[in-house]
């Protein structure tokens, strides 16, 4: 076959080799393992459900098996039968893969790939969220790897990008290009997310970690006040008597919404540079040694800080930094801090006058901004409720292309941002992207609603966030072009976010008016609603939190949304903000300018309000499931005794093909591994050289008696020692043998794991 | 087996195409008006597999509209390239090993019973009153598996496996065989149309 070439290869493994990094190529095929051991029932259920969220491989609704069809809940039966990728979730059962995009910063080739991916494996949908990820809907697990080696071919992970572990690394999209700014904050964020990624003090929370980089404290764009850690820009004179200035950060820690928002508190005025990475190590520390892991509702930093108090934790976190370990990492970065740059590829120049294509001046006037770069412009992009599909993102690769070198950033409002445009080419970078459907306007104004996933694809959701959420940007834009209340201008930059539940991933609690999902009982069925949220503020890096005034049926919002924006139109007071009008009004009146929206009609009465948006499923709550937004708690102890048996069934594999010094290998890094795993108990800064650990093992294992078997004694630990004096071997039957003996070893690490655990329950008790 | 076979993969392994019937010029229905076609389907399990889900994208700009995800394909109202028409997407041979889905000829001829099935569920469906539509003749083929070389051998190969299932569906062109042509980009996934 005449064009037989490099690329043509039967596995995406092969295809790919030599383009992805060595250690990424080793991570994929160690989760691949992984997912061959648990098809081989090798790997707890537990574990191996945090072991692919924290590959951002995560669960779908209906992924346990069952489907509400308004009527009855029915069985899915899958072909997978009883295997399941985790507590209760079907393995055949599509799920969602979250893929990392830090600080939201996409080039040309990355979306390409994200293009091609969604369309082989997804629903041909690649979505924006509000954390700056994309996110693919309806994977089957067993692409995963294929998927991740394609991602990883262009420099993107899904490592850590769910599960109990520092998630995502967002920041202004206007970081570099803002006017504001004292310096572009991207390298920073670029450092700390490969710093912390995969960082053994980033493996033992008891919930995610949410990081957050901001140019500025008056804008919203980082939202710094409302993540586990964030960081404002900001400079100060040396002090010196000279003109000299530093950078470094304001330092938040303990932010975040959920059920219980909380706003961050300060914890560093001011942090140089070269102290940002080990300050973050050192919280990183703090929070996995003393945040809660049981209680999984209180079990996020900003409890420990409330708990604590900012003192007192500020204090532990300088106990951590004393001790720290020095780390080159720390200030290594600062040596190249351009490496986020991005260079112009055209030339400066303003817009000239001249004939337009329609629609130009309201997109012009809505979704660009100046920078501060003289003659150059940043362009927003208004995504439907954060959607684009693979044609789209592949033209906008094109489009990048042409006019800034290819490169985009992803926002917190689900949108997507091309910096670096030549005012000039403002008419002809429209007439492209109106041609892909890319040219709406509104960007980050009222009819630019943001939506969390919610009951589409969420277990947790509990009324449709993106159905509302549709509905509503279907309806303001009427409005717009029917000159109705809401095409007013003092609502014309208010924020609508909505919430499928509680748990706030559409950020409700920072909107001007903000909805999240709830359910109420009528007539004996039950009604989706939203809680309306007013106060909230989204400026000042979401400044302050919005508070529930009233619960209003899903199918009435919209009426909602024109009565609360006709009431501010109506009655506003010169110059007043929304908050401020909300604040002097009261939410005892907006409550009773709804009152009538809440009366229920029975179902014979008016059925409509008995399904909710874009579902015509008489309503139920009954496919509520369990979420995996908390992860599953498991400790560091018990991901190292998964690897070591990762090792030895990689050791089995290899004593199958008759690899005996190979196997043999394996089986000695399994029991290293295994013993390092229970050192962690103890020495979190436990090295991996073979020496090290079997010199700690023996004094704090073998000594102690701790590993003692009750019955056989100290016989497993002997295992380790005599192959630690002997570590060679080309003997098959003594390969054999170390294979089963590494297995004992482990099992043995398991139940010695137990009983310290025993231990410490009784202590605690 | 020669290194040949060893490094290309076979076409008689693929299994994920996208096969879309697309709608008749005087078919007038908004995607939404799917929504709950869809959602019946599920739970009077009109079709002989298994349907997980309805998901709703018709909001995007010439999008996959309203789509019916089921285990082994995703069926949607597709709005694509502007043209509206019925998608048939498969992702699995569920309960089958490459041994067991049969031929090219066969698998294509399975693509097309399975789309037309959905096709005339829909001419048929109550709530649309045969407001929609689809032109059995003009249809897209596309390989959605990138895995497979675009190049002019497969296209060859699979535009004789595709006239051939046609013909055995019934769909020709007087006596003739359907004229089938590949269009799109290069970089885009290899696809095939009819007409």
């Amino acid at each position: 076959m005449s064009q037989l070439t490099v690329d043509s290869a039967a596995t995406w493994k092969e295809r790919l080799e030599g383009r992805v990094p060595p250690h990424l190529t080793e991570e994929i095929d160690i989760f691949e393992t992984q997912i061959a051991q648990k098809r081989q029932g090798k790997i707890d259920d537990k574990v191996f459900a945090e072991t692919r969220l924290r590959r951002g491989v995560y669960g779908q609704r209906y992924d346990n098996g069952q489907r509400h069809d308004g009527t009855a809940s029915r069985a899915l039966e899958y072909p997978c039968g009883d295997l399941t990728k985790g507590p209760n979730t079907v393995w055949d059962a599509p799920g969602m893969l979250r893929i990392k995009i830090p600080f939201g910063a996409m080039d040309a080739e990355q979306m390409e790939a994200l293009a091609d991916l969604a369309e082989e494996y997804s629903d041909g949908i690649a979505h924006v969220t509000t954390r700056q990820d994309i996110q693919l809907h309806f994977i089957h697990i067993d692409d995963t790897p294929d998927i991740m080696r394609r991602l990883a071919a262009v420099g993107i992970t899904t490592r850590e990008a769910c599960g109990n572990s520092v998630r995502n690394v967002t920041a202004c999209p206007l970081a570099g290009v803002c006017r504001d700014e004292p310096f572009d904050v991207s390298p920073y964020a670029h450092a700390l997310t490969y710093f912390l990624l995969g960082h053994k003090d980033a493996q033992d929370f008891g919930r995610k970690f949410k990081i957050a980089f901001s140019g500025c404290e008056q804008h919203a764009c980082g939202l710094a006040n409302m993540h586990d850690l964030g960081a404002v820009a900001q400079v100060r004179s040396t002090g010196n008597g000279t003109r000299r200035t530093e950078r470094g950060f304001r330092v938040y820690v303990g932010g975040g919404l959920g059920a219980v928002p909380h706003q961050a508190k300060v914890l560093r005025e001011f942090v140089r540079e070269d102290e940002l990475l080990p300050l973050a190590q050192a919280v990183c520390r703090v929070f996995g040694r003393l945040g809660e892991k049981r209680n999984r509702a209180r079990a996020r930093v900003k409890f420990l800080v409330a708990k604590l108090g900012i003192e007192e934790f500020t204090r532990l976190v300088d106990e951590e930094l004393a001790i720290l370990p020095s780390d080159d990492r720390w200030t290594a970065y600062l040596d190249d801090l351009s490496i986020t740059d991005e260079a112009p590829t055209r030339p400066p120049a303003t817009l000239e006058s001249g004939p337009r294509a329609e629609g130009f001046a309201e997109w012009l006037g809505s979704n660009v901004q100046r920078q501060r770069q003289s003659g150059y412009v940043a362009a927003a992009i208004n995504l439907p409720l954060g959607d684009l599909t693979s044609a789209q993102l592949r033209a906008l690769a094109d489009t990048a292309r042409r006019f800034n070198g290819g490169l985009v950033r992803n926002t917190v409002e689900q949108n997507i941002l091309l910096r670096h445009i030549s005012e000039a080419d403002l008419p002809a970078l429209y007439e492209e992207l109106h041609a892909h459907g890319l040219g709406e306007p509104g960007a980050s104004s009222l009819v630019d609603v943001t939506a969390c996933p919610g009951t589409d694809t969420c277990k947790l959701g509990i009324s449709s966030s993106r159905g509302l959420a549709g509905e509503l940007r279907k309806r303001i834009a009427t409005s717009i072009r029917t000159t109705g209340v809401l095409a007013d201008e003092a609502v014309k930059d208010l924020r609508i976010k909505v919430s499928g539940c509680f748990n706030s991933c559409g950020q409700h609690h920072v909107a001007d008016i903000g909805f999240y999902g709830v359910s109420r009982k009528s007539d004996g069925r039950t009604i989706p609603h939203f809680q309306v949220i007013l106060g909230g503020q989204w400026t000042e890096n979401a400044g302050s939190y919005g508070l529930a005034v009233v619960a209003v049926p899903a199918k009435r919002i919209p009426e909602a949304v024109e009565r609360i924006a006709g009431l501010f139109v109506a009655e506003r007071e010169k110059g007043e903000s929304f908050q401020s009008f909300i604040a002097r009004v009261g939410k005892a009146r907006v409550r009773q300018l709804l009152d009538d929206l809440t009366k229920l009609p029975t179902y014979l009465e008016d059925r409509t309000l008995y399904s909710d948006w874009s579902d015509p499923r008489e309503y139920t709550i009954g496919d509520l499931g369990v979420g995996e937004c908390a992860g599953e708690v498991v400790t560091a102890v018990e991901f190292g005794l998964s690897a070591a048996e990762r090792e030895v069934f990689q050791g089995l594999l290899e004593l199958d093909r008759g690899a005996t010094e190979a196997a043999a290998a394996k089986a000695y890094e399994a029991m290293l591994q295994a013993a390092r795993a229970l050192i962690t108990t103890e020495n979190i800064d436990i090295g991996t050289a073979p020496e090290e650990i079997v010199g700690e093992f023996r004094i704090r294992f073998y000594d102690t008696e701790l590993f003692f078997d009750p019955y056989a004694g100290a016989k497993f630990a002997n295992y380790l020692f005599r192959v630690h004096g002997d570590a060679e071997t080309n003997s098959s039957e003594e390969a054999h043998r170390r294979i089963e003996e590494a297995q004992l070893f482990i099992e043995a690490a398991h139940a010695c794991n137990q009983r310290i655990s025993e231990i410490q329950a009784a202590r605690v008790a | 087996m020669d290194m040949e076979s060893a490094q290309v993969p076979d076409l008689d392994t693929l299994v994920k195409f996208d096969l879309k019937v697309l709608a008749a010029d005087a078919t007038e229905v908004e995607a939404e008006e799917f929504i709950p076609v869809f959602h019946r389907w599920i739970t009077e399990r009109l079709l002989p597999e298994l349907l997980i889900d309805v998901a709703d994208y018709s909001h995007v700009h010439d999008g996959p509209g309203v789509l019916l995800v089921g285990h082994d394909a995703i069926y949607a109202y597709d709005l694509s390239r502007g043209e509206p028409g019925l998608l048939y997407s498969r992702r699995h041979e569920s309960g089958a090993d490459l041994e067991g889905i049969g031929s090219l000829d066969d698998r294509l001829r399975s693509l097309l019973d399975c789309a037309y099935r959905a096709c005339d569920l829909i001419e048929a469906e109550p709530q649309l009153n045969g407001r929609v539509a689809f032109d059995r003749h003009r249809l897209e083929l596309r390989v959605n598996d990138r895995l497979f070389p675009a190049d002019e051998k497969t296209a060859l190969t699979l535009a004789g496996a595709f006239q051939r299932a046609l013909v055995e569906a019934g769909v020709r062109d007087g006596d003739a065989a359907v004229e089938v042509k590949r269009i799109g980009e290069p970089r885009e996934r290899l696809t095939l149309r009819t007409g």
